[in-house]
């Protein structure tokens, strides 16, 4: 009898603690993201509308609310249905596979959470890729707006193509930045406008400290960069070489690359873990890369931090030899691509290569080592191209 | 010496003797099991993965005080741990990365470790009800003064949506490097109070056991902390043994 109270006793207890412990599991929220993940055009005669089959596929990063499909000079674009793989339990509207003219504009679709408490606007439109015979290309910095999409916190630039047009090629890592310095003022972030440049407005690179949550997570600097490409912010905690996606399609040969820049190295050098190194001195980087995007395979390839300067597939590097102090004097740089491969001019018309041009405050900031407030400014960037006759 | 100078020492003395007579003292040594928790689990937990037991041991001494027959009052000191480490899957869960007044706040989905520890000093003041020599309920609040503390913990192996789920998603992995560290220990609250009801039955003269029952009825953080949607209440049950003094 005495044990028998004492058992129950104790199952009382355990029967108690249990039911707290647990609480019982309530069913699963619907899902309140809304995001088009994937986008892609289905058409019988890819070739004809696309230069790669490839580009028919577009794997959308979740900073984006502009989809462009790039297509051929010619492409009938009047009737095009792209499908998209969404959020699951999100809806979309107009549906995935609906037929629009995109010869008038981009196409607005609209995708609603499964809970239906969150939506989000996406515009998708067909690029028919204008192949540019341009001598130089002028990077000149002149135009730039605070990102609209992010409550107006930094900087990101347009470049001007040859027609006038705006283009939306430079990247930067600013996106990165904002996740550990979120109060952070639009001239406080690593990659901001230099006002009072060479010429007009120039870029300011700025190796930032990221502050005690870049320290925790072993990331203490964000160096200035710029680069054409683009920057995908899902990967910077993690993957983080994989964050810079370098390169954009390019149908020109690439000759020279020419500019003005200064730099300012800062003290102490440091590493990732804070290490501090007397007798480093930091050094910017200013360098520019053409390589083919597809394996043998014919799967498309982007360029990260740790393959941009390495990998196989780089047909031509064109890199200022060293970026050093400049005593707050501005020095002009013109350098040439130095060919690995000969260029395929087939390849080059069907935008079968990638080029990029990279400046960076601190040359080792892709693995977070430099000095905190080491600057490079750069402006009035020229990119001289091979002309046919 | 005086004789008057005298009496009302000895009357204080008897009177001190006549309260304590009766009184009885009780040593305690136990284990807790518990979790500080919001009450009704958010449907955005979705799983638990792991709950490590802690070195909750508590210690203490209770006195008694006889009313009537069956009725008495319990008042005592403890001092005890209330600690609880789990793993949780979560889903779509607000939460917020902080180092050094630094903050990455988003819906974070994936798994997320916590530790929560407290050293308490506690004290119970409880209504007793006697069944027999053997069988004791008691029940009532209990106060509570933390020494130290600590609550902390990482989001791993999952997304974050920053600020909202249609805000940018960024990765978080499964190295120091990789996971969303957080630590609220500077917002713990330090004076708590709650209920504790308990049984305690004793199966020699002197020597028995217990069951404990402590609910958190005070926040586990300060009111001005709103990091987390919900309140956590510490809730931790104790069982031990129990020694009679006299």
């Amino acid at each position: 009898m005495k044990l028998k109270l004492n058992k129950i006793v104790v199952l009382v207890a355990i029967t108690a603690l249990s039911t707290l412990m647990s609480s019982c599991f309530k069913e699963e929220p619907l899902n309140a993201e809304c995001d088009i993940e994937k986008a892609w055009v289905h058409v019988s005669n890819v070739d004809a509308y696309f230069y790669s089959p490839t580009d028919s596929l577009i794997e959308v990063i979740s900073t984006e609310d502009k989809i462009v499909f790039n297509m051929r000079d010619g492409a009938d674009i009047t009737a095009l249905a792209p499908q998209f793989v969404i959020t699951d339990g999100a809806t979309i509207t107009p549906a995935s596979g609906t037929v629009h003219d995109f010869s008038n504009g981009p196409v607005t679709y609209t995708v609603t959470s499964q809970d239906g408490n969150w939506s989000r606007k996406y515009t998708v439109e067909c690029n028919r890729v204008s192949h540019y015979t341009t001598a130089v290309w002028n990077f000149d910095f002149e135009h730039f707006e605070l990102d609209p999409s992010n409550e107006s916190s930094y900087y990101i630039w347009h470049n001007t193509l040859p027609d006038g047009s705006l283009g939306n090629d430079w990247a930067s890592g600013n996106a990165g930045f904002k996740l550990s310095m979120k109060f952070a003022l639009p001239n406080e972030y690593p990659t901001s406008v230099l006002e009072d440049s060479y010429d007009g407005h120039g870029v300011q690179l700025v190796t930032r400290s990221t502050g005690a949550l870049g320290q925790m997570s072993k990331k203490p600097i964000a160096a200035g960069n710029m680069f054409l490409g683009r920057f995908n912010v899902t990967k910077a905690l993690t993957k983080t070489m994989e964050a810079t996606e370098f390169g954009i399609p390019f149908t020109q040969k690439p000759l020279r690359l020419s500019g003005y820049y200064q730099y300012s190295p800062s003290t102490p050098f440091i590493d990732k873990n804070f290490n501090e190194y007397p007798d480093r001195i930091d050094a910017g980087d200013i360098y520019s890369v053409l390589y083919i995007n597809h394996d043998r395979n014919g799967n498309p390839v982007v360029l990260y931090g740790d393959n941009v300067l390495s990998s196989d597939l780089i047909v031509a590097v064109a890199r200022v030899a060293s970026v050093n102090e400049t005593n707050g004097e501005w020095v002009h740089f013109d350098i040439e691509y130095e060919y690995r491969k000969d260029i395929d001019e087939e390849l080059l018309k069907e935008r079968g290569y990638n080029l990029t041009i990279v400046f960076s405050s601190s040359i080792e900031g892709a693995t977070f080592e430099g000095a905190i407030g080491s600057t490079l400014k750069v402006d009035k960037v020229r990119l001289t191209c091979e002309t046919k006759e | 010496m005086s004789a008057w100078a005298a009496t009302p020492n000895d009357n204080n003395r008897s009177n001190l003797q006549k309260f304590f007579h009766n009184v009885e003292g009780y040593g305690r040594l136990g284990y807790s099991i518990g979790g500080t928790a919001p009450m009704g689990m958010p449907a955005e937990i979705r799983k638990l993965n792991k709950f490590i037991l802690q070195p909750n041991v508590s210690f203490g001494a209770d006195l008694i005080k006889p009313a009537s027959q069956h009725w008495g009052v319990l008042a005592g000191i403890h001092f005890e741990n209330k600690a609880m480490h789990i793993d949780a899957t979560v889903k779509n869960y607000h939460m917020q990365i902080t180092q050094g007044g630094q903050t990455l706040e988003g819906r974070f989905t994936g798994k997320n470790d916590s530790h929560a520890v407290q050293w308490t000093f506690t004290i119970p003041v409880q209504a007793v009800y006697k069944f027999n020599d053997k069988w004791k309920l008691k029940f009532g609040p209990y106060f509570s003064y933390v020494t130290s503390c600590n609550f902390d913990g990482f989001a791993y192996d999952g997304y974050l949506r920053v600020d909202d789920p249609t805000g940018a998603k960024v990765l978080l992995g499964n190295t120091d490097e990789e996971r969303g560290n957080y630590d609220f220990r500077d917002d713990v609250r330090k004076v708590q109070w709650g209920m504790g009801v308990g049984v305690d039955y004793f199966f020699a003269r002197r020597f028995g056991i217990f069951a404990d029952l402590n609910w958190g009825l005070s926040g586990f953080f300060k009111s001005s902390f709103k990091t987390l949607d919900q309140t956590l209440y510490p809730i931790y049950g104790t069982l031990g043994i129990a020694y009679r003094f006299k």
